[in-house]
């Protein structure tokens, strides 16, 4: 149930997301292992950006491999992409500066794609990286791809037109979240945005007025895709995007499907995550996630090697985990994308109010209202598990189901009235509804107050919302405390509205650290995060962490290859194939 | 008939006029922004307000409206966000989709046809045809057994029927294939076989009222005077049943398909949600869920369209099949 909002939280929510792992077995069987926690590194050594990529076991060439989803891939255009399934199928197609090599098993190293390492910080202040661009590499029309193709793809980015993709680097070379008025893309012409220069046709630079230690891993992300100067087609690319990939688009119906076929001019030597088993790819757009899952059971003729990219339906749950038959069709993990009860701090100034929600809450039975363990899991922490560096603990330990008597003997005796605020679909009610009923029993006199669906996420932002307590969501773009923590917990970023940090949390002790993280070396930065992490929750809990969504899918019995992506939790297509 | 005709087409035209207004200011009415399309996410309230000049949705109501109804007719310069120049008939341009709206509707409209028009045929010919023989077998075995099978498919909805018919035929027995679209010109054969179910889940469920309502009608008109004049006369049964009591009794069913043909022409939301296919009720089902405005208003005017034109061709059909009709 609780998936509706994951499968709409790429394309609507005002979130970013980031990276998963696991803390607990997730269902009769689980393909990614139990134990998710990510040992993710900056890998600089430029052996480990070349190609091939390791071959995957028993894998073979040819067949089609059909994807089954209900609603289309909101863009193609790789400047525009966002969306889960759009940030899953860019790979295919489009190749981007550094990429995550990713076992599915939370071994995640971020390695050049298009350049040979993942960026050098020249002057060590991450004001400055370079990044060299390799040999060999090509787009679908056989013309080398150059350094000026990429620096062409991110000026492109800042054209109002191309609205939808994530803004870090516009943002960073503006210096300015007003970056598209700083400067002013013009199609097809040179002139490339502040601070982004190439040289020559081999070497790629950045130079920003702040630090930003992050740009390794906001490079990974499909917005900085080459492309040709003549062959943007502006608003059109999103129907006909040019490939640099192992696959280019050969059909595309919106809505309906969307053909990829093998690009004869990507070199495997290149490419250090990519595969090409496959010879197609057909992404059928329409079924539901009933349609599309009973497809799966039913297991025949070419569905038997396609994917259903919904997650099973509660309807069908409790028949494929009972169907041992069916269990090597399953794909399942926790993914990165965290709900988390944010505490409005502005309201509830009391902490050991805020420490006996901690206590108080009842996490095994709010999964059980979710739909189960394969639908969410729980967890204790600020940043999901997965998140490079993560380390495990518990600031309120209360066991599965809560310690009524500890938030009891915080409260003294109180009983704080305090307003939840729910989205009013019936899901999100219900799960307020059973917090009001599990923090009632520690003496808290819960009123729910519904929010028309569409503006929950606005309403919450404000900074002078009415609410004490909502359910928010985050997942980051990728797997750093960096994309995770200053975001939500950094007080000097509190405006009117709009606002990330929907606890209101302004702690200049707090800030300060932040700052002081942030201007490591990102490849460091993982253990102090952690810590950041437990001493928020210590000092302040300005929330409740309450649990990861859990991906549970369905393939055929002939697709093979498929784990879950551990940056964005959904299923990644690289080492795809069709079984014999 | 010429002066009907251009009577009716004067007051149709006036009908689109009214729904294209009224569905225009609906546009504004809805809870939604249409600049958040735009821009989903990291988006401030600057960025937002500069959209919204560029779009031209700080213009006046009424000047946007012109400049809606001009590009129907004539074709429209839009901005470079919504893909430059837009041909006649231009519906605007859609953000969710990335693509004019009338490039949607060219791809959808087809399939929906090819649901609706065969599904039609073959349930006015089977609910006609069943209604008839009932009605002529009155009391009998063969009567009520048909009065059962009508009753059955009148009380049952169709994501049920679709459902079952889908679990039964195509994920179990694999007798159809999942249902998907062809287009008739590439492959008539998979075009059929892939919208089959579709075609008699529909069939069945509307058949039935159309027997009930056609074998009443069959009933009544049997008992009128003309008809015992016809008898008496001496007509061979065939001739009595056929040409003067049919041609009475159908014309009411008549009215009825129009409706249907035309409301079901405007979305079939629910058939093509159940058998997955995106027709023209999907997409406006599907606009309407992601807020996309251009789209909702051209699926809008669209169905107004089917509904208007079906009833002009039912009152046509209505001389055709009446003697007793004249239009004027």
């Amino acid at each position: 149930m609780r998936l509706r909002t994951a499968a709409a939280g790429g394309a609507v929510l005002a979130l970013a997301l980031t990276l998963s792992a696991c803390t607990k077995n997730t269902g009769q069987h689980d393909t990614a292992g139990n134990t998710r926690t990510s040992t993710g590194v900056i890998d600089t050594n430029p052996k480990d950006s070349l190609g091939p990529a390791a071959e995957v076991p028993d894998a073979r060439k040819g067949g089609t491999f059909y994807v089954l989803k209900q609603a289309k891939i909101s863009h193609l255009d790789p400047q525009r992409i966002y969306s889960f399934v759009g940030l899953m199928t860019a790979p295919l197609y489009s190749r981007s500066l550094t990429t995550w090599k990713d076992d599915g098993k939370g071994h995640l190293t971020l390695v050049g794609d298009l350049a040979t390492t993942p960026g050098t910080d020249v002057n060590k202040d991450c004001k400055t990286w370079q990044f060299t661009i390799k040999d060999g590499l090509k787009f679908e029309d056989g013309t080398a791809i150059t350094a000026k193709d990429i620096a062409y793809g991110i000026a492109r980015s800042f054209d109002p037109d191309l609205t939808g993709g994530p803004t870090y680097l516009q943002e960073w070379l503006a210096n300015t979240p007003q970056f598209d008025t700083a400067w002013h893309f013009t199609p097809k012409a040179a002139a490339l945005p502040p601070g982004l220069t190439a040289p020559d046709d081999k070497t790629l630079r950045f130079e920003f007025k702040m630090p930003h230690c992050d740009l390794p891993f906001a490079a990974s992300l499909p917005s900085s895709a080459p492309l040709e100067p003549d062959k943007d087609t502006g608003v059109n690319l999103d129907s006909q995007p040019l490939s640099s990939g192992p696959y280019r688009v050969t059909k595309n119906v919106p809505g309906v499907e969307l053909d990829l076929e093998r690009n004869q001019y990507w070199d495997p030597a290149t490419d250090p995550v990519r595969h090409q088993y496959p010879d197609k790819f057909v992404f059928s757009f329409g079924p539901d996630r009933d349609a599309a899952n009973n497809r799966m059971i039913s297991d025949s003729g070419p569905d038997q090697s396609a994917l259903a990219w919904d997650d099973v339906p509660s309807s069908l749950m409790a028949r494929v985990v009972g169907d041992t038959n069916l269990h090597d069709q399953v794909l399942t993990s926790p993914t990165p994308s965290e709900a988390r009860l944010s505490i409005n701090v502005q309201r509830v100034t009391d902490l050991s109010v805020r420490q006996a929600l901690n206590y108080a809450i009842d996490r095994s039975d709010l999964i059980k209202t979710l739909g189960g363990p394969t639908v969410a899991s729980p967890v204790t922490t600020l940043m999901p598990p997965g998140t490079i560096g993560y380390q495990q603990y518990d600031a309120y330990p209360a066991g599965d189901t809560g310690d009524i008597a500890k938030a009891k003997q915080l409260l003294a005796g109180k009983t704080p009235e305090l307003v939840l605020g729910s989205a009013d679909d019936s899901v999100d009610l219900e799960i307020a509804t059973q917090l009001k009923n599990n923090l009632e029993k520690a003496g808290f006199k819960i009123t729910v107050k519904p929010i028309p669906e569409d503006s929950k996420l606005d309403e919450t932002k404000e900074k002078n919302n009415p609410w004490d307590l909502y359910v928010d969501n985050w997942a980051a773009d990728w797997p750093s405390g960096a994309s995770i923590l200053p975001p939500l917990f950094d007080g000097r970023k509190i405006q009117d509205s709009g606002n990330s940090d929907t606890s209101y949390v302004d702690d200049p002790a707090i800030d300060s650290e932040f700052d002081r993280v942030l201007a490591l070396d990102p490849a460091k930065q993982g253990p102090e995060w952690a810590k950041l992490d437990q001493r928020i929750m210590k000092e302040l809990a300005p929330a409740v962490p309450l649990y990861v969504d859990v991906r549970y899918e369905l393939h055929g019995s002939k697709a093979g290859g498929l784990f879950i992506g551990s940056v964005f939790g959904y299923p990644a297509f690289t080492n795809a194939f069709v079984k014999a | 008939m010429l002066r009907f005709l251009v009577k009716r087409l004067l007051s149709a035209i006036l009908v689109l006029l009214a729904v294209s207004v009224l569905s225009f200011l609906m546009f504004f009415a809805l809870p939604r922004d249409p600049v958040t399309a735009m821009c989903p996410k990291n988006c401030d309230a600057q960025r937002l307000e500069r959209v919204r000049q560029e779009l031209g949705l700080s213009d006046p109501l009424y000047q946007q409206y012109v400049g809606y109804m001009k590009g129907i007719f004539v074709g429209r310069d839009l901005n470079s966000a919504q893909g430059g120049h837009c041909d006649a008939p231009c519906l605007g341009y859609s953000y969710v989709n990335s693509e004019p709206v009338t490039h949607t509707l060219t791809r959808v409209l087809p399939v929906t046809l090819s649901i609706v028009i065969p599904a039609a045929v073959l349930w006015f010919g089977l609910g006609v045809g069943l209604g008839m023989t009932s009605a002529l077998r009155r009391g009998t075995l063969l009567d009520r057994l048909a009065i059962g099978f009508s009753l059955t498919g009148a009380s049952l909805q169709l994501y049920f029927v679709g459902a079952v018919l889908l679990l039964v035929f195509s994920y179990t027995l694999h007798v159809v294939p999942v249902p998907h679209y062809t287009s008739i010109l590439v492959d008539p054969l998979r075009w059929a076989d892939g919208l089959v179910l579709a075609w008699v889940t529909l069939a069945f469920l509307f058949c039935a009222i159309y027997a009930r309502l056609s074998r009443a009608q069959m009933v009544e008109t049997l008992s009128e005077d003309f008809v015992r004049t016809a008898r008496a006369k001496g007509l061979p049964r065939s001739t009595v049943y056929g040409r003067h009591a049919l041609r009475a009794a159908i014309t009411p069913l008549i009215t009825i398909a129009g409706m249907d043909v035309g409301a079901a022409l405007g979305g079939t939301v629910v058939t093509e949600t159940t058998f997955g296919l995106q027709g023209l009720g999907r997409t406006a089902w599907d606009a309407v869920r992601e807020g996309d405005l251009p789209t909702i208003m051209a699926t809008v005017l669209i169905a107004a369209v089917f509904i208007v034109v079906a009833n002009i061709v039912v009152d046509v059909l209505y001389a055709a099949i009446d003697p007793r009709v004249r239009l004027r």
